[in-house]
């Protein structure tokens, strides 16, 4: 018994010594370099007091718009991507034959890097679509990625196809587990496939909605390689994301510590958005 | 009981070991006043670490690099490259906070020579410096002492399909201000939509492409064309606390006269998802197009596609209405600088390595048949362009009809974050072209 506490010190240190200097330090200086004036090359900056923050909320149009559009896209985002995921799990617990196959074809995209799927789908849109649309004389299809709601449109479209098949397997473990004894009582009550779906699967799915909608939420929140490859921010920034206006911040303007500064609100609405989220969805949640 | 003991101390020991090497990493970017110190241990060979931008000399600046060794025992030198302009500027500097700074690397205009002043080396007493064509160094230049050597000079224009013009009897030579292009650019239009040259160019479909959402090819260079008769030089710019558009309404035609005659004539919005290669591989050099505006670095690309088409371009001036007409912009996109914080060898190796590399036979071979460089210094006689669209830039330049480069000297990221996003709004009809003008120009007065 003496010595559990010295080994809980043995097993705890080395990665609490990690965290500290690869999370905790970075951060800390992060939050100091919000205060300055750095420009990202010389190690010496001046302190600026408040004033990135202030102008992040009075001057900077830019900043605000993306804040928005990321909360658009997100809000968004999410319920494709749960209900696309939650659709596909239900379809393959099905007991289909090839339901093997198709997990692994609905996971597949979630296989390839971001970057290379903005590029596919870049193609897609503006040259597919585009193709298509002046074969069949569809104006819709014409000029995507042009506007900031096809830009927009394009985003989520990507994002679902690429996230749902995850999702989908966070689903499947879930309804894997419902016992089949209550399953089969709802049957033998007369129950019809809609009413076993609404009040037994996804009440005991509930968890599993939990962390779906928190993976989702984040993911979205923090995108940003879909969101260089596939519209770059174009047209006119209108679907630049809060991640990719923070890095243009840094590197482009080369004001890092206003992209510091952006990078600390940055961190703190996400915080505050998923803290509350699991808050409210634990809420929900129904035990066994 | 002896292995417990023996199982503690080893955990023991490896948590001071991680201590050490975590404590090792993180402080290891401040020690910047000495980065090269292990450099001294090993004496016999002079390492010398080259960061630079260009990735399609990559290969080739290898090659060079391994020419120089044969010649110069006892010195090695290690090339990396990173692609493309802000990628660059942000591994750049990454480079410099992780501690390992390279010897060589490079830097563009003057707002990158005053941020990076602190590490720059005085270049002043080079051999090169003497042989720079005129006012070349002017980018480099500051309080009298140069700081870096120029890449090579770059020229864009109205890059055009000569076979083209010929087939529609446009004679392009005729074409030397704003009202001969503008008629070409109908006659052109004209046959086109009357379908005369389908037979011989098949996927012909408009005379201009316009890449808006590459905001480089707006906001700097389409831009450049008029504020490089505003301002004389990129120093100009980059000390102008404001910026006039003097050429405000020609710059307008020249952005419409692309947009009209564009294969999106009919939604321009469409052109803010016109990209690069849309404009060069899939528009030019397949003959979808028959002018675009580029540079001379596409040659390369296009002779990828069909290497016909490619040494069929030419260049057509870039005419400024009220101002001089005839002519193109021409510059210098990148400097090689070196570290002023490595170790003196090293430097003295740098130093004579980018001099080797610029005046020696042996190096000039490279510059101009392996870069495919235009050499920004004199002394190249022997050494002349093979290709089309370099020998363009060169016949302009030679005879005088040329405006400089003066986006370097805009604030950082105004040309390419400002000007070129106003621009794709302009052509998204979500702003109109005075709004343009005065929120740019509030924009840069901000940004000083």
């Amino acid at each position: 018994m003496k010595h559990s506490k010295l080994w809980f010190g043995f097993f705890v240190g080395p990665i609490l010594l990690s965290f500290i200097v690869v999370v905790i330090a970075p951060m800390m200086m992060g939050i100091y370099y919000s205060f300055t004036d750095w420009n990202g090359i010389n190690n010496n900056a001046d302190w600026v007091g408040l004033k990135n923050y202030v102008e992040i909320f009075t001057q900077d149009r830019e900043f605000l718009n993306a804040f928005q559009f990321t909360v658009k896209f997100a809000i968004v985002s999410v319920i494709t991507i749960n209900a696309m995921g939650f659709g596909l799990a239900i379809l393959v617990t099905r007991g289909l034959k090839i339901s093997n196959f198709l997990r692994s074809i609905f996971f597949m995209p979630n296989l390839i890097g971001g970057l290379i799927l903005g590029f596919v789908w870049q193609f897609i849109f503006t040259r597919a679509f585009h193709a298509v649309g002046v074969r069949f004389g569809i104006d819709f299809l014409q000029g995507w990625l042009a506007t900031t709601s096809t830009g927009f449109w394009g985003l989520v479209i990507l994002m679902s196809w690429q996230m749902a098949g995850y999702m989908m397997v966070i689903y499947i473990a879930a309804i894997e587990n419902i016992p089949q004894s209550l399953l089969e009582a709802a049957e033998i009550d007369g129950a019809t496939n809609w009413q076993v779906l609404r009040h037994v699967t996804i009440p005991l799915v509930a968890p599993a909605f939990t962390v779906g909608v928190f993976l989702t939420l984040s993911n979205s929140f923090k995108l940003y390689d879909q969101n260089l490859s596939l519209t770059g921010g174009g047209p006119f920034n209108s679907t630049q994301m809060l991640a990719m206006h923070i890095y243009n911040t840094a590197f482009r303007f080369n004001t890092f510590g206003l992209a510091q500064a952006k990078a600390v609100v940055f961190l703190m609405a996400v915080a505050c958005i998923s803290l509350t989220q699991i808050y409210y969805s634990k809420k929900r949640e129904v035990e066994m | 009981m002896k292995m417990r003991k023996k199982l503690a101390l080893g955990m023991v020991f490896m948590l001071v070991l991680s201590a050490f090497l975590l404590a090792g990493c993180s402080s290891t970017p401040q020690d910047t006043s000495a980065p090269q110190e292990d450099g001294e241990e090993v004496r016999e060979t002079v390492e010398v670490d080259i960061f630079q931008f260009k990735v399609e000399i990559g290969r080739e600046l290898e090659q060079a690099a391994r020419a120089y060794e044969a010649d110069n025992p006892g010195v090695k030198i290690n090339i990396e490259t990173v692609g493309g302009g802000d990628d660059y500027g942000a591994a750049l500097r990454a480079k410099f906070q992780s501690g390992a700074e390279p010897a060589i690397f490079n830097v563009g205009g003057p707002q990158d020579v005053e941020d990076w002043m602190s590490k720059l080396e005085d270049l002043s007493d080079q051999p090169w410096v003497d042989l720079a064509l005129d006012g070349i160094l002017s980018g480099a230049t500051v309080d009298g002492k140069v700081y870096a050597l120029p890449f090579n000079i770059e020229g864009y224009g109205f890059i055009y399909n000569k076979g083209i013009f010929e087939a529609a009897g446009i004679d392009a030579a005729s074409i030397v201000d704003y009202a001969s292009l503008e008629e070409a650019v109908k006659t052109l239009d004209s046959k086109i939509k009357a379908g005369e040259l389908k037979d011989e160019y098949p996927l012909l479909e408009a005379v201009f492409e316009y890449a808006a959402r590459e905001t480089w090819v707006t906001g700097l260079h389409t831009s450049n064309a008029f504020l490089g008769q505003e301002f004389d030089s990129s120093i100009d710019a980059f000390n102008a606390n404001t910026v006039e558009f003097n050429y405000a309404d020609a710059f307008k035609k020249l952005i419409d006269l692309q947009a009209d005659y564009s294969s999106n004539t009919n939604s321009k919005r469409n052109l803010n998802a016109v990209d690069y290669t849309a404009q060069v591989e899939e528009g030019i050099a397949i003959e979808r197009v028959a002018i675009t505006q580029q540079g001379n670095w596409v040659y390369g690309g296009v002779k990828g596609v069909d290497p016909a088409v490619a040494d069929n371009l030419d260049i057509l001036p870039m005419p400024v209405i009220g101002g001089q007409e005839d002519v193109i912009p021409v510059g210098v996109p990148m400097h090689w600088t070196v570290n002023k914080d490595v170790s003196e060898e090293v430097k003295e190796v740098a130093k004579d390595f980018l001099n080797w590399l610029y005046t020696s036979d042996t190096g000039k071979d490279y510059i101009v048949n392996q870069f495919y460089f235009i050499p920004p210094l004199s002394g190249y006689e022997n050494f002349k362009p093979e290709d089309s669209l370099g020998a363009a830039v060169q016949r302009y330049a030679e005879a005088g009809k040329t405006t400089p480069w003066v986006f370097m000297g805009y604030p950082t990221g105004w040309g390419m974050d400002v000007l070129g996003i106003n621009i794709q709004r302009y052509l998204d009809g979500s702003m109109t072209w005075e709004e343009l003008i005065s929120d740019s120009q509030a924009q840069w007065e901000r940004m000083r």
